[in-house]
C-alpha cells in the first residue's frame, strides 16, 4: 500500500491562492471553510526583507495528534496513511482542532449563502454544492483536507495539485523511493513543518530558495 | 515581522463552564466526604457537599453537550480511552457521577433503608473521592494534552485546576451552608479558614503556571494576552481580584468576626471565589494560542483556529 | 468513487476559454445536469497548460451571482454623477433595443458615437466593436484605463522593437531577468499560467531575477534580488546601466547591432539620417572600404558603429556612437542614484551581471538551426510605463536587450504575440511576418489598434473627439477629453460634431482611468445617451448609463478565436500554436444575452448589416493574417447570425473540417510551433531603431501642426528626441515637503482590475490576505509617523484629492513610498460584496496634460502624497 504524500515547493510557489480556491471548488466547501490555506509570511527588515507564501493543508501525519485525541473514533487513518474523519461518528467536540499543530481542521455550523441579500433560495450551483457537502461532510463536525480521496481513487490528482499554476504542488507515494515526491524530498532537502510535534507529517516542503 | 498569533476561539465559554462546574462539583463532593469524618457538627455540611457533586457535574456536562457540534453522537465520547483524554475523562466523570448519585441516594427515599449501611457509604465515599480527584485533575490534563498550545501543555495546569476545583468546591459548600443562617457557623468558619490556605496555594500555583510561559513564543504570546492583552481585564479583575484577593481578604476578615457578620462575609467571599473559578477557566481557554509554524526563516500563525 | 446521486442524467466536461482576465487560458467546465459545478484547466491546451488560477476557478461564482445584471434596465433619475442613484427600472429587451435604435436614428451625426470597451474581453473587441464602428461610421474608440495605464508606452514601443504587444523572457533558456515594474510569470501580466510554470522551472534551474519595484511584490519576493526603486524612474536606471555597459564595460553584441538595428546608420549634425542622394536611403560607414554606403548595399564588408566620418562634407556619426556618448554625458551613475534612490554600486553590479549573463557570442542549436544564445532579459510593463515618460521608459529598458542582442533569440526577451506565424499547416493562415519600411526598419504585420506603432502616424487634422489621431505616437489619451478646456479644443481644432451616443462594453472607466469626478463630469457627461453592456451594475453604469444591458459572461458566449496572435495571451516558445474558441457551457440564466449577438442585432435593426458584414470580411485578414476565402466571406446581402460568423471564421482559418461543430467538441486546434516563428529575429530581415530618428521628424511635424492651430501648448516637444531621455513626473518635482511619499498601485494575482472584487470567493481570500485591502507603507516610516497596523489614514495628493483606509506596516516597502492594490474601494449599489472594501487608488490620479506623456500620451499613475490619521 502506498503512503500518500505531498510536496509543496516553496521556491516555486508565488502565493496566488489558486490551491485555496480550487480546493473550495472541487470539494464544495461552505463559506469560511478552506482545506487548503495560503498564509503569507514576511521576515527580515527593509531593504533586505523577504516574503513567502506558506500553503497549508492537512499534513496527513503518520502519527497524528488529531487521531490520538479523538474520543469517538471518528478520526481514522486509512491504509494509505490518509487521515479521515467519519462524519457519522464525529460528535463535534473540537478536541482535534485544539490538538492539531497544523490548523488543518475546521467546523462549520450551517450552510450560509455567499450571496447574502439574495431572496433565500440558493442558486443552482450553491444548491448542488450544499447537497454535496451534506452528503460527504456535514455541520458541527470536524472537516479537513483528505488528499482528495475521491479524485485519487478515480486515478486523478488532487484538485489543488492539478490547478497550481506554478506546479509547486506534488502528490505521490512516499514509500516508493523512486516516486517524484520521494526524489524531490531527497534531492531538494525537503522538510516537514515543526517536526518537534513528532507527528511525522506526510506533507513535505521544499526550501524557499 | 513576527506573525500575529491569535488565540483559539473554537472552545468557547460553554467549555469553560463545563470545566468549571465539573471541578466545582467534584471539589464540593470531596469537601462533603471529608466533612463526614469531622464529627457530628459537620453532618449538614457533609450532606451539602456530597449532594452538590452530582448535579454540578451533570449541569457541567450539559454545557459540554451544548458545545458539541453533533450532540447526538455524544454517547460515542468514550470510544477511545486508550489515547483520548476526553474519552478517559468521560469514563472518569461517568463513574464519578454514578458514585455521587449513589452516595446521595443513601439519604433518599426509597433507599433510605440503606442509610444505616455506614460501611457501604464510606466505601462509596472513598471511591467517589478518588474519582472526584480524577475529575478535578482531568479537566486540566484534557487541555494539557493539546501539545501545540504551550500555554496549556504544562503539568502546572492540572494542578491549577485541581486547587481551583477544591477551592471553588469548598466555597460552593460555604455558599449553600450560609443560607441556613448561623446553623453551620462553626464549620463555615473552619472551612473559610481552610479555604484561605487553599487560595494562597492557588496563588502560588497560578504564579508558577504563568512563570512557565517564558519558554516558547506562543506561550509568551498567551501570557501577554492574559496579562496585558485583550484577556487582561478578565484576568486581573475577574481572576486575580475577584477570584483570589477579595475572597482571601474576606476570609481573613471573617476569621476576626463572629456570628451573622462572619457568615455574610463568608458568603460574599465564596460568591466571589466561585465566579473567579469560572473566570479562571475562561482565561485559560481564551489564552490558548497555537504554536507558529516555521518554514525556513518564515514563521506563520495558524489561520482559522 | 465519488458518491453521486443516482438520478444524474448528464455529466460532461465542456472545453472553452477563460475570460477571467485577458490571459484567456483554455479551461473546461464540469457540467452536471446543466449546472456548472467546477471549472478546471484544460490539459490539452498550451494556453494555460491545463492549469487555472484563483480568478478563473472563482468565475463559477460570477456565473451564478444573482447580484449580476439579469434584466435590461433604464435610468429613471435624470440626474447623473458619481454616487447618484440611477433609480433603475426594469425594461424588456424589445424596449431597450427600440430605444437604442431610435437614438441612433435621431443622431445629428454618426461620428458623435463613441465605443468604450474593457481590456479584459479582448477577443470581443475585435469583432463586434470594430465592425460596428466601421458600419456606423465613427472613429471614437477607447479601452478604458487600458492604453493609459498599460497600452500607450508598452504596446507602442514593443510594437516598434519586437513587432509585438509585449515582451517576456524566454524562460526556457534565460538565466538572468531584470524586471522593471511588471509581474510576468507571477500572477498578473500575460500568458499568465504558462509563464508562472516556466518561470518556476527557470527558478528551479537557477535563473536569477532582479526586480526593480517600489515594494516587495510577488515577483520581487520570488526574485534573487529585490531592488527598491522610486516610482517612475526606471528609464533613468536603464540609461545609467546602458552607460555602464557601453562606457565602463564596453561590451555589446556587435553583430546584432550592425545587422539587426540602425546603430550603424550615419547621423548628421541636425540629428537626421545622412541619406543617399540617389535612393534617399540611410547611409552607413563601411570601414573596410572607407566609404559610406546605403544600409542595404550588398557590397558592405563591415559597418562602423563608432567614430566620426565625413560624408559629402558633413561630419556624421553612427547612431550608436551618439547613444554611447549621450548616456556617458547625461546619465552618470551618481545622477541616476539621486533620481532613482538605487545605489550607484548596485546599478553597476546589475549592469555587469546583465552583460555577463548575456554570453555575447554564444550560440545554441535548436531543431537544426544554429541561433545566438543570449540568456539575459530586461522586461517591463504597467509599473514602469504608467508615467509621464511612459514611452521612453519602455524603450530605454528594451535598449538593454538590444545592445546585447537578446531580442527574440533563445534566452532573451521575446515578443508576444508572438509576432511571427506561418499559419496552420492546412491553410497557411493566420500568416503574420513583419516586413521592412524603406529605411530598413521593422513594420509589424497584424496589429490591434487602427494605426500601427511604426511607421508613425502623420500628424494631421484630428477627426476624433479626443484629438488623439493627430498625435503621431498616441494610442489613447485622457487629458483632452477629460479637461474642462475641451470645448475650446473643439473650437480650436475645428471639430464640427458633438459627442452624442456612447456604447460601453464592459469598461468601468469611472474607476479605472483617473479620479472619478473628472472622468465623469468632464468626459462621460458629454454624452446625451449611454448604453452599456455589463455583467454587473458597476460604478460606470450607475454614474452615467441610461440603459444597461445584461451581458452573458464569457462562459455563455461564442468567440471564434481566443489567444491568437496580436494579443499578448499566446505563450511564445517551442510548444504549440493554439487556436481556441469560447462556447456557452450552459444556457444563459435570466435574460442575459450575448453582447456579440446584440450588437449584430442592433446593426440589423439600423439596416447597416451589409457594412457590418463587410467590415468583418476586412477585419479578419488584417487581425488574423491572410485573405478570407471567398466561400467563407460573409455575404453582404445575406443574413448571418453570430454562430454562422464564428463558423465561417473557423473554417476559413483552420480548414473546412474545423468549423464550429468540430471545435465545440475539442475547444481548440493546435499545431507545432517552428523555430523560424518563435526565434524569428534572425530569420526575418528587419532592423529596429536604437537611434529614434523618426521621432525628430514627427515632433517637428506635430509642432508645425499644433502651431497652425495656435495650440503648441499641447505637447512638450523635448520628448520628440532621437536619443533616449528620461523626463521626471510631476511627482518628482513636488516641492512641498509635506508631500513626502510616492503612492503607486499594483495588481494582486487574484483580482482582475475592478472586475472581480464582488466575487465572493475572491473577496473571502482578500479579506484574509494581510495586504490587498490595506494600504502598505514601510514599517519604520509608519512608526516615525506614529502609525500602527490598521490605523485609518488619509492619503492626500497635492490637489487635495484624498482617499481613506487602514494602513499596514510592512518591511517589504520602499521607505518613501506607499502601495495600494488594484482598483478596489467600490461604491456601486449593484455590487454589495465589494462595496467599501479596499481603496480606490485612481481617485488620486489626474487626467490632465501635466500628467500625460507628450510622446505616447500615456497617463501618469504615480502621485506624491501626504498621509495623516483620520
Ligand atoms: N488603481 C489602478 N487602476 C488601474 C490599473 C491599476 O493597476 N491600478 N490598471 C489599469 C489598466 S492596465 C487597465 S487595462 C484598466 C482596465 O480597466 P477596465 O477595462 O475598466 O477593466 P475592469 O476594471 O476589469 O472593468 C471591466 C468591467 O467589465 C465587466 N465585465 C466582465 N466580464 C464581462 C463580460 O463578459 N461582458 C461585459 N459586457 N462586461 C464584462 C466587469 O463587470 C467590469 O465592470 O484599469 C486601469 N486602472
Ligand atoms: N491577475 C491579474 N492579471 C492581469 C490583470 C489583472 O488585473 N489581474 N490585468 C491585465 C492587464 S490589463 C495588464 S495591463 C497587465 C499588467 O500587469 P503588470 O505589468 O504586472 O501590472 P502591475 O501589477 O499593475 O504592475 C507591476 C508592478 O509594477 C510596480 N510598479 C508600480 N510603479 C512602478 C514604477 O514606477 N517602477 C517600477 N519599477 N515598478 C512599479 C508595482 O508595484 C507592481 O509590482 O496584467 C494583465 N493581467
Ligand atoms: S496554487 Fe501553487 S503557487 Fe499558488 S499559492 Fe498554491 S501552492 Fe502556491
Ligand atoms: S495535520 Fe492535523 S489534522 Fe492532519 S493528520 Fe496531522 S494532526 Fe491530524
Ligand atoms: S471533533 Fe470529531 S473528529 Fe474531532 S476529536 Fe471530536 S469527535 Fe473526533
Ligand atoms: S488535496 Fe484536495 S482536499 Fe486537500 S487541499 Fe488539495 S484540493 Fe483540498
Ligand atoms: S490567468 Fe486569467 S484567463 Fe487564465 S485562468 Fe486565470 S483568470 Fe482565467
Ligand atoms: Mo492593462
Amino acid at each position: 500500500m502506498p503512503r500518500y504524500g505531498f510536496v509543496i515547493d516553496l521556491k516555486r510557489c508565488y502565493g496566488c491562492y489558486t490551491c485555496q480556491v480550487a480546493c473550495k471548488a472541487a470539494n464544495h466547501t461552505p463559506q469560511g471553510i478552506d482545506w487548503a490555506r495560503c498564509v503569507p509570511a514576511e521576515t527580515g527588515s527593509f531593504p533586505v526583507a523577504l516574503r513567502q507564501m506558506v500553503p497549508l493543508i492537512c499534513q496527513q501525519c503518520a502519527d497524528p495528534e488529531c487521531l490520538k485525541v479523538c474520543p469517538t473514533g471518528a478520526t481514522t487513518q486509512d491504509e494509505n496513511g490518509v487521515v479521515q474523519v467519519d462524519p457519522d461518528l464525529c460528535m463535534g467536540c473540537k478536541y482535534c482542532i485544539m490538538a492539531c499543530p497544523y490548523g488543518a481542521r475546521q467546523t462549520v455550523d450551517e450552510w450560509k449563502t455567499y450571496f447574502p441579500d439574495a431572496d433565500g433560495d440558493l442558486d443552482p450551483y450553491e444548491a448542488y454544492a450544499k447537497a454535496q457537502w451534506e452528503e460527504k461532510n456535514g455541520y458541527g463536525i470536524a472537516t479537513k483536507c483528505d488528499f482528495c480521496a475521491d479524485r485519487v481513487k478515480e486515478g486523478r490528482q488532487p484538485a489543488c495539485v492539478e490547478a497550481c499554476p506554478a506546479k509547486a504542488r506534488y502528490f505521490g507515494d512516499l514509500d516508493d523511493p523512486e516516486s517524484e515526491v520521494s526524489i524531490l524530498i531527497r534531492r531538494e532537502r525537503g522538510f516537514q513543518l515543526n517536526p518537534e510535534f513528532g507527528t511525522d507529517p506526510s506533507c513535505y516542503y521544499l526550501p524557499p530558495r | 515581522m513576527l506573525p500575529n498569533l491569535k488565540a483559539q476561539s473554537k472552545w468557547s465559554w460553554l467549555v469553560a463552564a463545563y470545566l468549571f462546574l465539573a471541578g466545582l462539583g467534584a471539589g464540593a463532593y470531596v469537601t462533603g466526604v471529608v466533612a463526614s469524618y469531622l464529627g457530628d457538627g459537620w453532618i449538614g455540611i457533609s450532606k451539602i457537599g456530597v449532594c452538590l457533586g452530582f448535579p454540578c457535574v451533570l449541569v457541567g456536562c450539559m454545557f459540554l453537550l451544548a458545545d458539541l457540534g453533533a450532540p447526538l453522537n455524544f454517547w460515542r465520547a468514550a470510544m477511545r480511552p486508550n489515547t483520548s483524554w476526553i474519552a478517559r475523562g468521560t469514563i472518569i466523570i461517568t463513574i464519578f457521577m454514578v458514585l455521587a448519585f449513589i452516595h446521595v441516594a443513601f439519604w433518599l427515599w426509597p433507599f433510605q433503608g440503606l442509610a444505616e449501611a455506614v460501611g457501604a457509604r464510606q466505601f462509596i465515599g472513598i471511591l467517589g473521592v478518588i474519582f472526584a480527584f480524577g475529575t478535578m485533575i482531568y479537566t486540566g490534563i484534557l487541555l494539557a494534552a493539546s501539545r501545540p498550545i504551550a500555554f496549556w501543555s504544562t503539568s502546572m495546569l492540572p494542578l491549577l485546576f485541581l486547587v481551583s476545583a477544591l477551592s471553588t468546591g469548598i466555597m460552593a459548600v460555604i455558599l449553600l451552608a450560609s443560607f441556613a443562617g448561623t446553623t453551620h457557623a462553626g464549620p463555615i468558619h473552619s472551612l473559610a479558614r481552610f479555604d484561605s490556605l487553599v487560595i494562597i496555594l492557588e496563588m502560588f500555583v497560578l504564579g508558577f503556571f504563568l512563570q512557565g510561559t517564558h519558554r516558547v513564543p506562543e506561550a509568551r504570546a498567551s501570557a501577554n494576552l492574559v496579562l496585558s492583552g485583550a484577556v487582561a481585564p478578565l484576568f486581573w479583575w475577574g481572576v486575580a481580584v475577584l477570584g483570589l484577593i477579595v475572597p482571601l481578604l474576606l476570609d481573613l476578615l471573617g476569621a476576626r468576626l463572629e456570628g451573622g457578620g462572619a457568615i455574610t462575609v463568608a458568603f460574599v467571599a465564596s460568591l466571589c471565589g466561585i465566579l473567579g473559578g469560572l473566570f479562571l477557566r475562561q482565561v485559560v481557554l481564551s489564552g490558548g494560542i497555537h504554536a507558529p509554524l516555521r518554514a525556513g526563516r518564515f514563521e506563520i500563525a495558524l489561520p482559522n483556529i | 468513487m465519488i458518491a453521486q446521486p443516482t438520478n444524474i442524467k448528464e455529466d460532461k466536461w465542456v472545453p472553452t476559454s477563460c475570460g477571467g482576465c485577458y490571459a484567456q487560458c483554455g479551461i473546461r467546465a464540469h457540467v452536471v445536469d446543466g449546472i456548472v459545478v467546477d471549472l478546471e484547466g484544460n490539459p490539452d491546451t498550451p494556453a494555460g497548460s491545463g492549469r487555472i488560477c484563483a480568478k478563473g476557478t472563482a468565475q463559477l461564482m460570477t456565473l451564478y451571482d444573482r447580484h449580476r445584471l439579469n434584466y435590461p434596465v433604464k435610468r429613471t433619475n435624470p440626474q447623473k454623477g458619481v454616487g447618484v442613484d440611477p433609480k433603475w427600472q426594469r425594461i424588456t429587451w424589445e424596449e431597450a433595443l427600440d430605444t437604442i435604435v431610435e437614438k441612433f436614428k435621431n443622431m445629428k451625426d454618426p461620428r458623435g458615437t463613441y465605443f468604450q470597451a474593457t481590456t479584459v474581453q479582448t477577443s470581443e473587441i475585435r469583432f463586434a466593436v470594430i465592425a460596428f464602428m466601421r458600419a456606423w461610421g465613427f472613429r471614437n474608440y477607447w479601452v478604458s484605463g487600458g492604453g493609459l495605464w498599460c497600452g500607450n508606452g508598452a504596446h507602442f514601443m514593443n510594437g516598434i522593437m519586437h513587432a509585438a504587444w509585449s515582451i517576456i523572457p524566454d524562460w526556457t533558456y534565460n538565466n538572468y531577468t531584470i524586471y522593471f515594474g511588471c509581474s510576468k510569470g507571477h500572477g498578473a501580466g500575460h500568458a499568465a499560467l504558462q509563464s508562472a510554470q516556466w518561470v518556476a522551472d527557470a527558478r528551479a534551474r537557477g535563473m536569477k531575477a532582479v526586480v526593480f519595484d517600489p515594494f516587495l511584490s510577488t515577483q520581487a519576493s520570488k526574485a534573487h534580488e529585490w531592488v527598491p526603486i522610486r516610482v517612475g524612474t526606471d528609464g533613468a536606471v536603464a540609461l545609467g546601466m546602458l552607460n555602464v555597459i557601453l562606457n565602463e564595460i564596453g561590451k555589446w553584441d556587435d553583430r546584432y547591432l550592425k545587422l539587426k538595428t540602425n546603430a550603424p546608420y550615419l547621423i548628421q549634425p541636425d540629428g537626421h539620417y545622412k541619406r543617399d542622394g540617389a535612393t534617399n536611403k540611410p547611409l552607413i560607414w563601411d570601414p573596410e572600404d572607407g566609404r559610406a554606403k546605403t544600409f542595404d548595399d550588398k557590397s558592405i564588408k563591415d559597418y562602423a558603429l563608432l567614430g566620426s566620418y565625413q560624408v559629402d562634407g558633413t561630419e556624421v556619426h553612427p547612431g550608436f556612437q551618439l547613444l554611447k556618448d549621450h548616456v556617458k554625458k547625461n546619465y552618470p551613475l551618481d545622477k541616476v542614484e539621486k533620481i532613482s534612490s538605487v545605489p550607484e554600486s548596485t546599478l553597476r553590479r546589475i549592469a555587469t551581471e546583465f552583460v555577463e549573463h548575456a554570453q555575447i557570442g554564444s550560440t545554441i542549436m535548436i531543431d537544426g538551426h544554429e541561433l545566438p544564445l543570449r540568456p539575459s532579459a530586461a522586461i517591463f510593463f504597467r509599473g514602469s510605463q504608467g508615467h509621464v515618460n511612459s514611452g521612453w521608459n519602455c524603450l530605454e529598458i528594451d535598449l538593454l536587450n538590444h545592445v546585447v542582442g537578446a531580442a527574440d533569440v533563445p534566452g532573451g526577451s521575446m515578443g508576444h504575440g508572438p509576432p511571427v506565424s506561418h499559419g496552420h499547416p492546412d491553410t497557411g493562415k493566420p500568416n503574420t511576418v513583419p516586413y521592412t519600411c524603406p529605411d530598413g526598419l521593422m513594420v509589424v504585420k497584424g496589429w490591434v489598434y487602427d494605426h500601427k506603432p511604426y511607421p508613425l502616424r502623420e500628424p494631421g487634422p484630428p477627426q476624433r473627439l479626443d484629438l488623439q489621431d493627430m498625435f503621431p505616437c498616441s494610442v489613447y489619451n485622457a487629458f483632452t477629453i477629460c479637461t474642462p478646456e475641451w470645448e475650446q479644443y473643439m473650437k480650436d481644432f475645428k471639430i464640427d460634431y458633438r459627442p452624442e451616443i456612447m456604447i460601453n462594453f464592459g469598461s468601468n472607466s469611472v474607476m479605472t482611468m483617473a479620479n472619478a469626478e473628472e472622468v465623469t463630469e468632464n468626459f462621460l457627461k458629454k454624452f446625451n445617451f449611454i448604453f452599456s453592456f455589463n455583467i454587473y451594475q458597476n460604478e460606470f453604469t450607475e454614474a452615467v448609463a441610461d440603459i444597461v444591458l445584461p451581458d452573458t459572461c464569457f462562459l455563455q458566449r461564442y468567440t471564434p478565436c481566443v489567444p491568437f496572435p496580436s494579443t499578448c495571451c499566446h505563450p511564445p516558445g517551442m510548444d504549440h500554436w493554439v487556436w481556441q474558441i469560447r462556447q456557452p457551457v450552459t444556457e444563459p440564466l435570466y435574460e442575459r444575452r450575448d453582447f456579440n449577438e446584440m450588437m449584430l442585432e442592433i446593426a440589423k435593426r439600423l439596416g447597416i448589416q451589409e457594412k457590418y458584414y463587410d467590415a468583418i470580411n476586412n477585419i479578419i485578414p488584417v487581425r488574423y493574417g491572410g485573405e478570407m476565402a471567398p466561400e467563407y466571406q460573409l455575404d453582404p446581402k445575406g443574413d448571418h447570425d453570430w454562430q454562422d460568423i464564428v463558423d465561417r471564421v473557423l473554417k476559413d482559418r483552420l480548414g473546412p473540417e474545423k468549423g464550429l461543430e468540430a471545435l465545440k467538441k475539442t475547444g481548440l486546434e493546435k499545431w507545432p510551433t517552428k523555430v523560424q516563428e518563435m526565434y524569428w529575429r534572425w530569420f526575418t530581415p528587419v532592423r529596429v531603431p536604437i537611434y529614434f530618428e523618426f521621432f525628430l521628424e514627427a515632433g517637428e511635424k506635430l509642432q508645425k501642426l499644433l502651431a497652425s492651430y495656435g495650440r503648441e501648448d499641447m505637447a512638450d516637444f523635448r520628448f520628440y528626441t532621437p536619443l533616449a531621455e528620461w523626463f521626471p513626473c510631476p511627482s518628482h518635482e513636488e516641492k512641498n515637503p509635506e508631500f513626502d511619499l510616492w503612492a503607486f498601485s499594483w495588481r494582486p494575482s487574484f483580482h482582475t482590475q475592478s472586475s472581480t472584487q464582488n466575487n465572493p470567493w475572491l473577496d473571502e481570500v482578500s479579506v484574509n490576505d494581510p495586504f490587498v485591502y490595506l494600504i502598505q507603507i514601510n514599517a519604520s516610516t509608519g512608526k516615525k509617523k506614529g502609525l500602527k497596523d490598521h490605523d485609518i489614514i488619509w492619503v492626500e495628493n497635492p490637489d487635495g484629492r484624498k482617499i481613506k483606509g487602514p494602513v499596514k506596516l510592512v518591511e517589504g516597502m520602499h521607505h518613501e513610498q506607499l502601495g495600494i492594490a488594484g482598483c478596489h474601494g467600490h461604491w456601486a449599489r449593484g455590487t454589495p460584496i465589494s462595496k467599501g472594501k479596499g481603496q480606490f487608488f485612481d481617485d488620486l490620479i489626474n487626467p490632465d496634460l501635466k500628467h500625460t506623456d507628450s510622446l505616447t500620451q500615456g497617463s501618469d499613475a504615480c502621485v506624491k502624497v501626504k498621509i495623516y490619521k483620520a
